[in-house]
């Protein structure tokens, strides 16, 4: 068999069981009810926000205060009134929070400490079209002139062309980072107890015996990445398939340039973290084992995934620093590139050492793997993995 | 391996042509040698019992026929040449309990194997199916191997090293663990590849049951082989002999009448002796006589099991 042909009957096999499993179809189908949850609810929440207004008023009722105040509240209110003998039994209606504000007859608004400060606005607001339009009325002008009066030629005009902090582009690329975290975090422990079941159960002899252990290795970071990335990009497509229909976000417009960076680098970083997982895995023979072997690898990803989730606001050295060093880089680059922060051949030499470092780790994982995946009972230093190696 | 063994007239043994060779392997893990110039070979059509001790070396010859170690010293060789990865394909290896996916499906399973071992889909599919009806696991096609008995997991686990139809079959201690009914299927198994043109060499502790089921075996210490042959002939060049009697008595003291000799087992009326293959026996025979009514006299070489203490000192 070719090289091909056995890296995509691995990687097949991987990608088909892991699939099938209900673990992984369950987790899918939450995080797709989650997603689409957490874009819908605050959505509801905002159209069932019409506010009950409770306006007091001691003695005759304005012509057309509740129209007037439902209006100057932006249509987020739905007002009605409580007529009151006197100042003094509104006053305590209003402290005892039976109603929210309360007109008296003097032209005064009383409120409390409770009071909504748009609802006092909207009071003022509509008493005082209310009053301009009777006092109008006595000079004899109509209310259809009136507006004309209160309109003018002007219009505004926004004159600053983008967002120029890249604030929103950087949250966008942040959120990709939590994606490559999340799949990292997930693929890379099922790489690891993948790798330690097949040792336990030495069914990796049998397939030694017939494929080369990179090959192995490479099959199974192929299988089990491809199926990340699938579904990731299928809780892509359902978010923003409901947040367009909802029109609860709006995407950014340099979007698609910083989706497309994140991709790079969601490839480069799994590639790098999941082969660093498989080599761990081949070092323990217990899934005991498995999150001590795993464990220098889970505090370097939280570091650049703190680096990231510190560096939403701007620039500062530690993410610059980080964004060249290959172990960092796929969490903190995009950030920096969908920021605008980073020179071009900051970028060059950060892919650059990425595609070196992913590569020398590929032959050095591979190396450690071989060396490990025989060696069962106890754990297996990376060293002396490495040397007895035959890869 | 026994070029002695092969003059036995057996139709499917090609005399002269050695299908796997193991020569001279030599594999030092740190202070721990664990084969020290290991040598033997198998033909086409012959049925191999490799023994030894725990820790003799035998699991680390078999993983380097399949290249899973790299000797210091020494190499293996398939048909005369250094084994390519493509003759490696026709290679069945059953290594020591488990060697399968527990939560993968009976049918998928056996068909990636088949895969592995460089069968198209379309073959490896059909194959997998008719494993599975011959074991009677037809219906469990989709069931998950750790939902079978254990039996039955050991059957597929053989079915999956022999789903290719391999030329070389190597199989770690396939006995281990099975019911008496489950040794004879594998037993039967393991003879009929064979008679197919299959070299089958197997490892095991079980040595009555070695001796009942090959005619040649392999015995192998601290990484060297000791003995090589039919099992025959390697009774007979023993320099011991077994002595059996019984007689109608219920005496326990039989032993003290035959005190020059090493006295294996004695209990009521019977007595289990070892002398030296020139030793007279009608001087012995009346010996026995006088002690009460001979009910039972016999002389043999050493079994199996005797002859594996001999050599390896235990």
């Amino acid at each position: 068999m070719s090289t091909w042909a056995s890296i995509l009957l691995v990687a097949t096999r991987d990608f088909k069981e892991r699939a099938a499993s209900r673990a992984f179809q369950l987790s899918t189908g939450i995080t797709v009810l989650f997603v689409v949850g957490w874009i819908l609810v605050p959505t509801f929440l905002a159209n069932d926000d019409l506010k009950a207004w409770s306006i007091g008023v001691v003695g005759d009722q304005p012509t057309g205060l509740v129209t007037a105040v439902d209006a100057a509240s932006g249509g987020t209110a739905q007002s009605d009134t409580i007529e009151f003998e006197s100042r003094a039994s509104a006053e305590l209606a209003l402290t005892s929070g039976d109603i929210d504000i309360a007109i008296d007859t003097e032209g005064t608004v009383l409120v409390d400490n409770g009071t909504d400060d748009q609802l006092t606005s909207a009071v003022v607001t509509a008493l005082a079209s209310i009053e301009i339009a009777t006092r109008a009325e006595e000079l004899g002008i109509e209310v259809t002139e009136l507006a004309d009066l209160f309109t003018g030629g002007y219009k505004v005009e926004s004159v600053s062309v983008a967002d120029e902090s890249g604030e929103e582009d950087r949250i966008f690329a942040f959120f990709a980072t939590v994606v490559l975290f999340m799949s990292i975090v997930t693929y890379g422990s099922w790489i690891l107890i993948g790798v330690i079941e097949e040792k336990t159960n030495r069914v990796v002899e049998v397939v030694l015996g017939t494929v080369r252990s990179h090959q192995l290795l490479a099959g199974k970071v192929l299988g089990i990445g491809v199926l990340g990335i699938a579904q990731v990009i299928l809780i892509g497509v359902v978010a923003i398939t409901v947040m367009s229909v909802q029109d609860a976000f709006e995407i950014p417009a340099a979007a698609g340039t910083v989706l497309a960076w994140a991709l790079v680098w969601y490839i480069l970083g799994f590639a790098f973290y999941a082969v660093a997982y498989a080599a761990a895995g081949s070092l323990v023979s217990r899934q005991e084992e498995a999150q001590n072997a795993a464990f220098p690898l889970t505090m370097m990803l939280m570091a650049a995934y703190f680096i990231a989730s510190f560096s939403i606001g701007g620039e500062n050295t530690i993410l610059r620093v980080s964004s060249l060093l290959p172990m960092f880089a796929p969490m903190t680059m995009p950030i920096r590139i969908a920021g605008g922060d980073a020179a071009g051949w900051e970028i060059a030499v950060s892919l650059g050492l990425m595609v070196i470092a992913t590569y020398g780790l590929i032959r050095f994982a591979g190396r450690v793997y071989a060396g490990g995946i025989l060696q069962s009972g106890g754990r297996v230093k990376w060293r002396e993995a490495f040397r007895t190696s035959d890869a | 391996m026994s070029q002695l063994g092969l003059a036995s007239g057996d139709p499917y043994h090609r005399v002269g042509v050695a299908m796997l060779e193991i020569r001279n392997l030599r594999k030092r893990y740190g202070d721990v040698v664990a084969l020290d110039g290991c040598s033997f070979s198998v033909q086409r059509g012959q049925l191999l019992g490799f023994l030894g001790p725990n820790g003799s070396g035998k699991t680390t010859t078999m993983r380097s026929v399949f290249s899973l170690i790299r000797p210091d010293d020494g190499d293996v060789r398939w048909d005369g040449t250094t084994i390519a990865p493509e003759s490696r394909l026709r290679f069945g290896y059953m290594p020591e309990q488990r060697g399968l996916y527990p939560r993968m499906k009976l049918a998928s399973q056996l068909s990636y194997f088949g895969r592995l071992h460089g069968m198209d889909k379309t073959a490896a599919t059909q194959t997998a199916r008719r494993w599975l009806d011959q074991l009677d696991l037809g219906d469990r096609a989709d069931s998950r191997l750790e939902e079978l008995s254990h039996g039955n997991q050991q059957r597929v686990q053989l079915a999956a090293a022999l789903i290719h139809d391999p030329d070389l079959l190597i199989l770690d201690e396939p006995f281990s663990g099975l019911d008496p009914i489950g040794v004879e299927a594998m037993m039967a198994i393991l003879v009929e590849r064979a008679q197919q043109g299959a070299a089958v060499v197997f490892s095991s502790h079980q040595l009555d049951l070695v001796e009942d089921l090959c005619e040649d075996v392999v015995i192998i210490a601290a990484g060297k082989v000791v003995l090589d042959g039919a099992i025959r002939e390697l009774r007979s060049r023993s320099p011991h002999r077994y002595l059996d009697i019984e007689l109608a008595t219920s005496r326990t003291d039989l032993h003290t009448a035959f005190a020059e000799f090493a006295v294996i087992e004695s209990a009521s009326g019977r007595l289990r002796l070892r002398v030296d293959d020139n030793t007279e026996l009608e001087p012995l025979i009346h010996r026995a006589a006088q002690l009460g009514h001979v009910r039972h006299f016999s002389y043999a070489p050493p079994n199996l099991s005797e002859v594996f203490r001999e050599v390896v000192g235990q």
